[in-house]
C-alpha cells in the first residue's frame, strides 16, 4: 500500500488562502532558526505545543524546538520512515506514538554522528539544552518521550510540567474542584520558571510575561473571531488551511509575528467573503472534520475533497482556543495564574452546555455547536493508529451524536404505509491512518472511501424533506 | 494430595474460573459493587464506603467483537477486552465504575465506559504525572474529591476510623501475598508461577476480608508442601503491565522455565507496597498510590549525573527482586499500544542488561492466540540460558 507513494513524489497542496501558503516558508525558517540558534549560543528547549508555556519560554528569550512538529515536517516530506526504523531498531514498539519515534529514531542518530543526520529535512533539529515534557490528562508519550531520550542524550535535564484538568463527571461541578487545580498549575509554572532561570542563568522579566500573556490572550480571541469568518457560505477557508494556520497558533503564541499572521488572514478572509470567493466554485457540502490529527504526508486529500465539492468551513483539531471573554478569567496580577485559568477553563469550556443536554458530553456538544454554527452536512474523521490520544473516543462521540441529534428532516414510511415527517443523524465518515507512518495509507482506498461517503451525502441532501 | 490440600486447590480453581461469582452473589444479597481497573485506584475508599471493590478482569480466550463497536482497536488490548467483557455483560452485577488516570487508553475512554455501561455511579481520579511535592498536595485534594463523591453514592460519611481500618486490612492482604512468593524462592520453587498468578488474581475478586482468608488458607496449605511439583529449570521473572490470565505465564513454565517472580501489576507492583500507618489515612493513601506504586506512567525525576544512577533509582526494585529470587533471566512483556511501558523498554532493557541478566522482548496482543504464537521465541530464549 505504501508502495503507491515513496519519498521524492510529493505533490503540493493547493491552499484557498494566501496566508496559508505563507506557512511552509515561516516553518522551514523556524526550524533552520534553531540550528542557528544552537550556533549562536542561545537557550534551546526541547517542547510540546498546547502546554501553556508559550509565553513563559518567550519571555526568557528560550528558542522552542517543537518536536512534534518536526517530526510532522519529516512526515510531511515523506522522509519519516529512515527515523522510524532507527528507533525501531533500538526496540522501541512501531505501536508507539510515531511523531515521539520519528523524534528518538533522529536524535538518536544525531548523537551517534555527533552531527545532523543525512540529507535532514530542513536542516534538522538542533540538540537542546533542556527538555519540557507534560502528559496533562491526553498523552503519554508527552510524558514519556524526553524520558527515553535522555538515554542518548543523559546531560540534557527534563522538566515536566503538570497540567491537569477535570474530567467532565456528572456529580461534580468544576468549580469545585477548579481551586486545587489552579493551585497546583500555577506551583508548577512556577517550578518551570524556576528550572529556566536555573539552566539559563537568566532571570524571568515577570512585567515582559505579563505583556506576553496579554498578547497571547489577543491572539485567542483574534484567531477565535478569524475562523468565525469561516461560517460565511461559500467557506472562504478549510480544514486544509487550517492544517498551516495552525503553526501560527500554537508554534508561536506570544509572539508578535503569531498575531500579526492572523491579521493579515482575517483581512484575506474578509475580503474573500465580500466576493464571495469560496474555496470551491460550486460549494456542495459542508463537513466538520470532527476528530484526529491528520496525515502529514496526504494533505492532498482535503484538495481532493475539494474536487467533488466538499468543503471544510470548521475543524476540531488543532482549535485550541475560545475567546478569553467567554472563559470569564478573574482578575489577577499574577501572569502564571491568567495561563493556568485559561488552560483549565478551555478544556471545561463545554462542560456546562454538555450538561444541559440528556446524554451529551463535552466534545459531543462541540460537535453539535459547530455542525450549527457552521451549516454542516456530515462529518468526517481521521482514525491514527499510532496516537491514543486524540484518537479514542471517535467512533463512540459518533455514536453518541447519532442518538442524541439528528437535524437532517426527511419523511420515513410510516406504520400505516404513510409518509412521516421525521429526522435522521448526519452522514459520518472515519478515516484510518496514520499521523506520520506511510505504511498505513492507501491513497486509492482513502479516495474510495471519500467517493462513497459523498455519495451518502448526495443521497441525504435528496432525501431531505 | 490430601483432602484439604485439593479442597484449597479448587478454591483457587473455582475463584479463578468462575471470577466474580462472589460479587453476584453479594450482589444478590443486597451490596453493592463498584467496578475498578488497574492498580491505581484507591480501593480502600470504596471499601471504607461499605461498597465491594471488583477489579475488572479481561479474557484472552474471548475474541473482541462488541467492545470494538464502541472504541477504536488502537486503544490497549487488555482494557479493549475488559471492556469488551463488560460490555457483553459479564459483570451485569455492577453497580459503579471508577476509573484512574493510569494513561491514555483508560483516561480517553471513560466517557465511553460510563455511558455505554450505564452504570449509577462512575468516577475518575486524577493522578498527576510526578509525585514531587505540589502533585503530591494536589492528588492528595483530587482523593478527598473521590471520598466526597463516594460518599454521595453511599449517603454516608467515611470516618478516619472507617480508613484505618480498612487500610489495615488491605496491608494485611498484601502482606499475605507477598508471602506467597517465599514458596517461589526455593530451587525448584515449592509453587508454581501459573498457580500463584491463579491465586492473586482470585483475590482482587473478594471482599478484602474474605480475600484475607482465602490467602490465609491457601498460605496454611502451602506451608505443608515440602516438594513442589516444579523441576529445577531456569528461573525467569516477567515484567510488564496486568496479566490477569494464567496462559502466558502456564506458557513460560510449560516451554521448561519456572516464573518465580513477577513485577506486574496483579503481582509485585500492587500487592506489595503497603499504606503507611500512623499518620493521615488520607495522606498515607496518596503517598501509596501516587509514589510508591512503581508504574511507568508516574514520571520519576531523573536521579544522579550519570543516566545508570537513574535506571538504577527507577528499576531498582527489578534488579532487587530479581536478586532475591536467584533469576536467570527476564521476560519483558510488553502490549501493542501501550505508550507508557513502550517508551521505556530500552531503558529497562539496558537496565537488566547491566545486572548482567539476559532479556527477551516480547510484544503481544492479550489473547490466547497471540499468545500461543510465542512458544518457539520463548524456548529460543530457554535454550540461550540454559547454554
Amino acid at each position: 500500500m505504501a508502495e503507491e507513494q515513496k519519498k521524492g513524489e510529493i505533490k503540493k497542496r493547493r491552499h484557498a488562502t494566501e496566508a496559508a501558503g505563507k506557512i511552509g516558508p515561516m516553518v522551514k525558517e523556524s526550524i533552520g532558526g534553531t540550528v542557528k540558534a544552537r550556533e549562536e549560543g542561545k537557550s534551546i528547549a526541547y517542547a510540546f505545543i498546547v502546554c501553556s508555556y508559550d509565553e513563559i519560554i518567550r519571555a526568557m528569550d528560550i528558542v522552542p524546538v517543537w518536536t512534534e512538529n518536526y517530526a510532522g515536517i519529516c512526515g510531511a516530506k515523506r522522509d519519516a520512515e529512515r527515523f522510524l526504523e532507527k528507533a525501531e531498531s533500538l526496540n522501541f514498539s512501531r505501536s508507539l506514538c510515531t511523531y515521539a519515534l520519528c523524534g528518538l529514531g533522529f536524535d538518536q542518530w544525531r548523537e551517534e554522528l555527533g552531527k545532523m543526520p543525512p540529507d535532514s529535512p530542513w536542516g534538522g533539529q538542533a540538540k537542546p539544552d533542556f527538555m519540557l515534557s507534560s502528559g496533562q490528562i491526553l498523552c503519554d508519550p508527552r510524558n514519556k518521550w524526553y524520558q527515553a531520550v535522555q538515554q542518548y542524550m543523559p546531560d540534557v535535564p527534563i522538566y515536566n510540567v503538570g497540567l491537569p484538568w477535570p474530567l467532565y463527571e456528572d456529580d461534580i461541578e468544576v468549580a469545585e474542584v477548579e481551586g486545587y487545580y489552579i493551585k497546583y498549575i500555577v506551583e508548577e509554572l512556577r517550578g518551570l520558571v524556576k528550572f529556566l532561570e536555573k539552566h539559563t542563568g537568566r532571570k524571568m522579566d515577570w512585567d515582559r510575561l505579563s505583556e506576553l500573556v496579554d498578547l497571547g490572550e489577543r491572539t485567542w480571541n483574534l484567531i477565535w473571531e478569524t475562523y468565525e469568518l469561516r461560517r460565511a457560505v461559500p467557506t472562504p477557508m478549510g480544514t486544509g488551511d487550517a492544517m498551516n494556520t495552525m503553526v501560527p497558533m500554537v508554534f508561536m503564541l506570544g509572539t508578535q509575528e503569531g498575531y500579526d499572521f492572523f491579521l493579515d488572514l482575517n483581512k484575506e478572509l474578509k475580503e474573500k467573503i465580500a466576493r464571495k470567493e469560496g474555496v470551491v466554485k460550486d460549494e456542495k457540502y459542508r463537513l466538520l472534520w470532527g476528530g484526529g490529527l491528520p496525515s502529514w504526508f496526504a494533505l492532498t486529500d482535503f484538495n481532493y475533497f475539494n474536487s467533488k465539492g466538499a468543503v471544510f468551513p470548521a475543524e476540531t483539531t488543532y482549535r485550541m482556543i475560545e475567546p478569553i471573554y467567554r472563559l470569564n478569567i478573574p482578575d489577577t496580577n499574577d501572569p502564571l495564574e491568567r495561563l493556568a485559568y485559561r488552560w483549565v477553563r478551555y478544556w471545561t469550556y463545554w462542560y456546562d452546555k454538555a450538561k444541559k443536554r440528556p446524554g451529551s458530553e463535552p466534545d459531543v456538544e462541540r460537535l453539535i455547536q459547530y455542525i450549527e454554527d457552521y451549516k454542516i452536512d456530515g462529518i468526517v474523521m481521521h482514525e491514527a493508529f499510532s496516537c491514543r490520544t486524540f484518537h479514542l473516543g471517535l467512533i463512540w462521540q459518533l455514536n453518541q451524536l447519532r442518538k442524541i441529534y439528528k437535524p437532517i428532516p426527511v419523511l420515513v414510511l410510516g406504520k400505516d404505509g404513510g409518509k412521516t415527517k421525521g429526522k435522521r443523524e448526519l452522514p459520518s465518515l472515519i478515516l484510518e491512518s496514520d499521523i506520520i507512518d506511510m505504511s498505513s495509507y492507501s491513497e486509492v482506498d482513502t479516495r474510495n472511501r471519500i467517493d462513497a461517503f459523498i455519495e451518502t451525502l448526495e443521497q441525504s441532501k435528496k432525501n431531505k424533506a | 494430595m490430601n483432602n484439604q490440600n485439593s479442597n484449597i486447590l479448587s478454591r483457587i480453581e473455582d475463584h479463578y474460573q468462575n471470577y466474580g461469582a462472589r460479587a453476584r452473589e453479594l450482589k444478590n444479597e443486597g451490596n453493592k459493587i463498584i467496578a475498578y481497573l488497574c492498580s491505581l485506584v484507591p480501593v480502600e475508599i470504596i471499601s471504607a464506603a461499605g461498597f465491594v471493590p471488583f477489579r475488572i478482569r479481561g479474557d484472552v480466550n474471548e475474541p473482541i467483537t462488541k467492545g470494538d463497536t464502541q472504541l477504536e482497536t488502537i486503544a490497549c488490548p487488555f482494557m479493549r477486552s475488559c471492556y469488551d467483557v463488560s460490555l457483553k455483560g459479564r459483570y451485569d452485577f455492577l453497580d459503579g465504575l471508577v476509573l484512574p488516570h493510569a494513561c491514555d487508553s483508560i483516561a480517553r475512554t471513560y466517557s465511553v465506559w460510563k455511558y455505554t455501561l450505564g452504570l449509577d455511579y462512575s468516577h475518575f481520579v486524577n493522578l498527576p504525572h510526578t509525585s514531587r511535592g505540589p502533585s503530591m498536595d494536589f492528588f492528595r485534594a483530587e482523593l478527598d474529591t473521590f471520598k466526597k463523591s463516594i460518599e454521595k453514592f453511599a449517603k454516608r460519611k467515611i470516618l478516619d476510623d472507617d480508613l484505618v481500618k480498612t487500610i489495615h486490612l488491605y496491608n494485611e492482604n498484601r502482606a499475605k501475598a507477598k508471602a506467597l512468593y517465599e514458596f517461589r524462592k526455593s530451587d525448584p520453587p515449592l509453587v508454581s508461577g501459573t498457580e500463584i498468578l491463579k491465586i492473586l488474581t482470585a483475590g482482587m475478586s473478594l471482599p478484602i476480608a474474605e480475600s484475607n482468608d482465602f490467602f490465609n488458607d491457601v498460605l496454611e496449605e502451602f506451608e505443608k508442601i515440602k516438594e513442589g511439583p516444579q523441576k529445577k529449570a531456569p528461573r525467569l521473572m516477567v515484567v510488564g503491565a496486568t496479566v490477569d490470565n494464567m496462559d502466558f505465564i502456564k506458557l513460560i513454565e510449560d516451554s521448561g522455565a519456572n516464573v518465580v517472580v513477577d513485577s506486574l501489576c496483579i503481582g509485585t507492583r500492587d500487592y506489595w507496597p503497603i499504606t503507611e500507618t500512623g499518620i493521615d489515612p488520607m495522606d498515607a493513601l496518596a503517598r501509596r498510590y501516587l509514589d510508591k506504586i512503581n508504574c511507568p506512567r508516574t514520571y520519576r525525576e531523573k536521579v544522579g549525573e550519570e543516566y545508570e544512577e537513574d535506571l538504577k533509582a527507577r528499576f531498582g526494585d527489578i534488579g532487587a527482586l530479581s536478586k532475591d529470587f536467584g533469576v536467570d533471566g527476564v521476560i519483558l512483556y510488553i502490549y501493542k499500544y501501550c505508550d507508557p511501558f513502550g517508551f521505556e523498554v530500552p531503558a529497562r532493557k539496558a537496565y537488566l542488561n547491566s545486572l548482567n541478566l539476559p532479556v527477551l522482548y516480547l510484544e503481544d496482543e492479550y489473547s490466547a492466540s497471540s499468545i500461543g504464537r510465542l512458544r518457539t521465541r520463548i524456548q529460543a530464549f530457554l535454550e540461550m540460558i540454559e547454554e
